[in-house]
């Protein structure tokens, strides 16, 4: 029957019915639309904005921007709360006779608040940074400018500005990949999004780099990022190769770039307000339940110095696991911390190493150089490992929430641990076969 | 015979006809959808050779990836074209 | 009993704010039932009747291109909402007017909000607001969103049109006349499956089926009326 009205219409089907569709439209249009479209400051700005030599500068200035404006911002508001909560929790916790319970709710409960609160100030002021971008017109004018570099790589624009927010937080990054079309290109971007380095990894590339690293911490940080991007590439035409769901092209790049407009204050405040929120009830909750798992597995058996509490019975046996890698029990528990959040690995460095959790950086770092529990190759296969494997059990809700699916949320855990640790194992023998210790 | 180009060739501010669409049914209807059809005026706003290229059509302004532009062939108005 | 109203229109064209004021900023965000696209529905109450305002994803057309399309298509064939409000961008009419197109086709009870009026003025476009309104059989009302200009007729609108939910006003799209030929014939065919009729606008399917819809197709293979469909096909060949 197809190959009939094939015949019957003389071209292809689809393309005669939009066609006529058009023509209808072209009948009625001179009868009640008059005027030319003039010249305007949309195009002038585009000329500029489109430019093969200034496009990309442009887009890089404006990234930088958004995420200074963001954590400068956000950074002073975000230590209000930690340092608000660290005192009601004190408070709280004084004023309860139980130990246990005042712990609870102090550390736990209380601790687990503002652990979620705290990322909220730097999530809402991306979202409000992004809303700006977004309405005004920008962001499809920076697809458009990315896609020139990516053509070559068979990626295409509208995937790379999902990658680009990542660096911030995987989790708006994540989200963000509703602007692409084909379902296939959205997952595939989702799941290749927590390779991007988000800002919560730095504080542990800081601390172990800075340790054992010496002058080339700033280099190896630096690398990670890198790394994450590389990587990030190789894992999606990977995907597209073996993975069949992924099998054929990426979607054609077809994408109509509206006019510049001022963006309202209204609606980019509705933005920020309506993601912000959704991070809060799907990331949140996730996060204040793990932070009292946690509470609960280091302060039990109750009374019992670290060595001897779960967590570090835990860390024991994870630890044979870790141990081709050069990591002993404690760094099986730091990575146990950074499964939960990243933002709370340092701390919990600083809980078992015993310095309280109070501690300096500097001090976790002398610990760490001191009792050598990394050395430079170790070190940097921990920094490895932190990049590659799954930023955060909240991105890992939203991950679900954004696929609808366990088998893609299971799959990017799965495939993340497995990257992490071969290629922490691989830094681990490199750096053996070329005679660092 | 009528000249016939793909659009990725065109250069900035040059208008063309659209004659011809390649490519899968998919991505032909997608177009023809967006208003790219046969005989529609189209005029090259931007090109970024090799990347991607901005099209006036229909009075919306789209951008086009280099494989889908080299998909669209036009001919060129030289001129004589009303 | 709430009127429902689907919100539906090209990407850019203001439809998330005029969504939101429509409902006053609090809508109940979810996704669509088995997909990962965001659902977004709100109460707008104006005149005393309770209006539930879903949100359809932004599209450019109906033809189940991509998930978005799929979705808002199906909402309008299966759900049947009692008004559609199309919001056109008054910058932008022609490419604007394909979905508008489509959803005459779908023979929706639509609304027309002719959003960016302030737009299409900068940009010098004199625009019929009633010769267009005429044209097309569908009330037209211009909206500026971003100053809640026209909301108030909007929802005048929507109510009206609940209301005349029977008249059918709205303009038939004319293919050229072989075309418009073919498909009353396969209409009239179709017609007979009683059971195709009442679920499906039979001019809508009959226009698929000529586009190769998949979804048609499939729809017609269970149908009664299929051999004589694929004759009428036949016999019209020469």
């Amino acid at each position: 029957m197809s190959e009939k009205t094939k015949e019957l219409l003389g071209e292809e089907p689809e393309v005669v019915f939009a066609e006529k569709r058009y023509a209808f439209i072209s009948e009625i249009l001179p009868k009640v639309l008059k005027g030319k479209r003039p010249l305007t400051r949309s195009d002038l700005l585009d000329k500029a904005l489109l430019n093969k030599y200034l496009g990309i500068p442009v887009f890089l200035a404006l990234w930088w921007a958004l995420f200074r404006f963001t954590f400068d911002v956000s950074g002073p508001l975000s230590d209000l709360i930690d340092m608000s909560f660290g005192s009601l929790g004190e408070v709280v916790g004084g004023a309860i006779a139980n130990e246990q319970l005042a712990s609870f709710l102090a550390d736990g409960v209380i601790g687990g608040l503002g652990g979620v609160l705290v990322f909220l100030p730097p999530i809402f002021f991306l979202f409000f940074g992004l809303s700006i971008l977004e309405d005004s017109g920008y962001l499809a004018r920076a697809a458009f400018v990315v896609d020139r570099v990516l053509y070559k790589l068979g990626l295409h624009g509208k995937s790379f500005i999902p990658m680009l927010i990542g660096f911030g937080c995987n989790i708006p990054g994540i989200m963000a990949a509703r602007t692409i079309d084909k379902e296939e290109d959205r997952i595939l971007t989702i799941l290749v999004n927590p390779l991007m380095s988000c800002s919560a990894r730095l504080p542990v590339y800081v601390l172990i780099g800075g340790a054992v690293l010496g002058g080339y911490a700033v280099t190896g940080t630096f690398s990670m990022y890198i790394l994450g991007v590389v990587l990030a590439v190789l894992m999606a035409l990977l995907f597209r190769r073996v993975i069949p769901y992924f099998k054929g092209k990426p979607s054609p790049f077809i994408l109509e770039l509206p006019m510049y407009s001022t963006p309202t204050l209204r609606s980019s405040l509705t933005h920020m307000w309506e993601r912000g929120v959704l991070f809060l009830k799907k990331a949140g909750t996730i996060i204040l339940a793990g932070i009292i798992v946690v509470w609960f597995l280091s302060s039990y058996p109750w009374g019992a110095p670290l060595e001897e509490t779960y967590l570090a019975m835990l860390g024991h046996i994870i630890e044979p696991i870790f141990r081709p890698l050069g990591f002993d029990w404690r760094g099986a528990v730091g990575l146990f911390f950074g499964f939960i959040a990243k933002e709370i690995v340092v701390g919990s460095f600083a809980v078992i190493f015993g310095l309280g959790e109070e501690a300096e950086m500097e001090s976790i770092q002398q610990t760490i150089a001191n009792q050598g529990i990394f050395t430079p190759v170790t070190g940097l296969a921990f920094m490895a490992f932190t990049l590659l494997y799954i930023p955060c059990i909240a991105t890992i809700g939203v991950i679900y929430r954004e696929t609808n699916s366990w088998k893609w949320t299971i799959f990017s855990v799965a495939y993340g641990l497995i990257l992490a640790y071969v290629v922490a194992f691989a830094i681990v023998g490199i750096g053996g076969l070329l005679g660092f210790a | 015979m009528m000249p016939k180009i793909p659009l990725a060739t065109l250069s900035e501010n040059e208008e063309a006809v659209i004659v011809e669409l390649w490519g899968g049914r998919g991505l032909v209807r997608r177009l023809s959808e967006m208003g790219f059809t046969y005989g529609t005026k189209i005029k090259m706003l931007h090109s970024s050779c090799p990347g991607p290229v901005l099209v006036s059509v229909r009075g919306s302004r789209i951008a086009l990836g280099r494989g889908v532009a080299m998909k669209i062939i036009v001919n060129p108005e030289g001129g004589s074209w009303q | 009993m709430a009127i429902r109203v689907a919100v539906i229109g090209n990407p850019n064209v203001g439809k998330t704010l005029i969504f939101n004021n429509l409902t006053g900023g609090r809508a109940h965000v979810g996704n669509w039932p088995g997909k990962t696209v965001e659902k977004k529905e709100g109460k707008c109450t104006h005149k005393g009747a309770e209006m539930r305002i879903i949100d359809l994803p932004g599209t450019y057309s109906l033809t189940a291109n991509s998930i978005d399309e799929l979705i808002a298509r199906d909402f309008i064939v299966k759900e049947k909402p009692d008004v559609v409000i199309d919001i056109v961008d008054a910058s932008n009419l022609e490419r604007n007017l394909y979905l508008t197109m489509q959803l005459m086709e779908l023979e929706a009870n639509m609304v027309i909000a002719l959003n960016k009026c302030d737009i299409a003025n900068d940009l010098e476009y004199e625009i019929d607001i009633n010769g267009l309104s005429e044209l097309l059989g569908i009330p037209v009302i211009p909206t500026v969103a971003t100053t809640k200009e026209g909301m108030k007729e909007l929802e005048d609108a929507v109510l009206k049109a609940a209301r005349e939910k029977g008249k059918k006003r709205m303009v038939k799209i004319s293919y050229g006349k072989q075309l418009d030929e073919l498909i009353s014939k396969i209409e009239k065919v179709l017609q007979k499956d009683e059971e195709l009729s009442m679920k499906y606008p039979t001019r809508w399917l009959a226009i698929k089926l000529l586009e190769r819809d998949k979804e048609a197709l499939e729809i017609m293979d269970k149908s009664s009326c299929k051999h004589e469909v694929v004759n009428q096909l036949l016999g019209t060949v020469g």
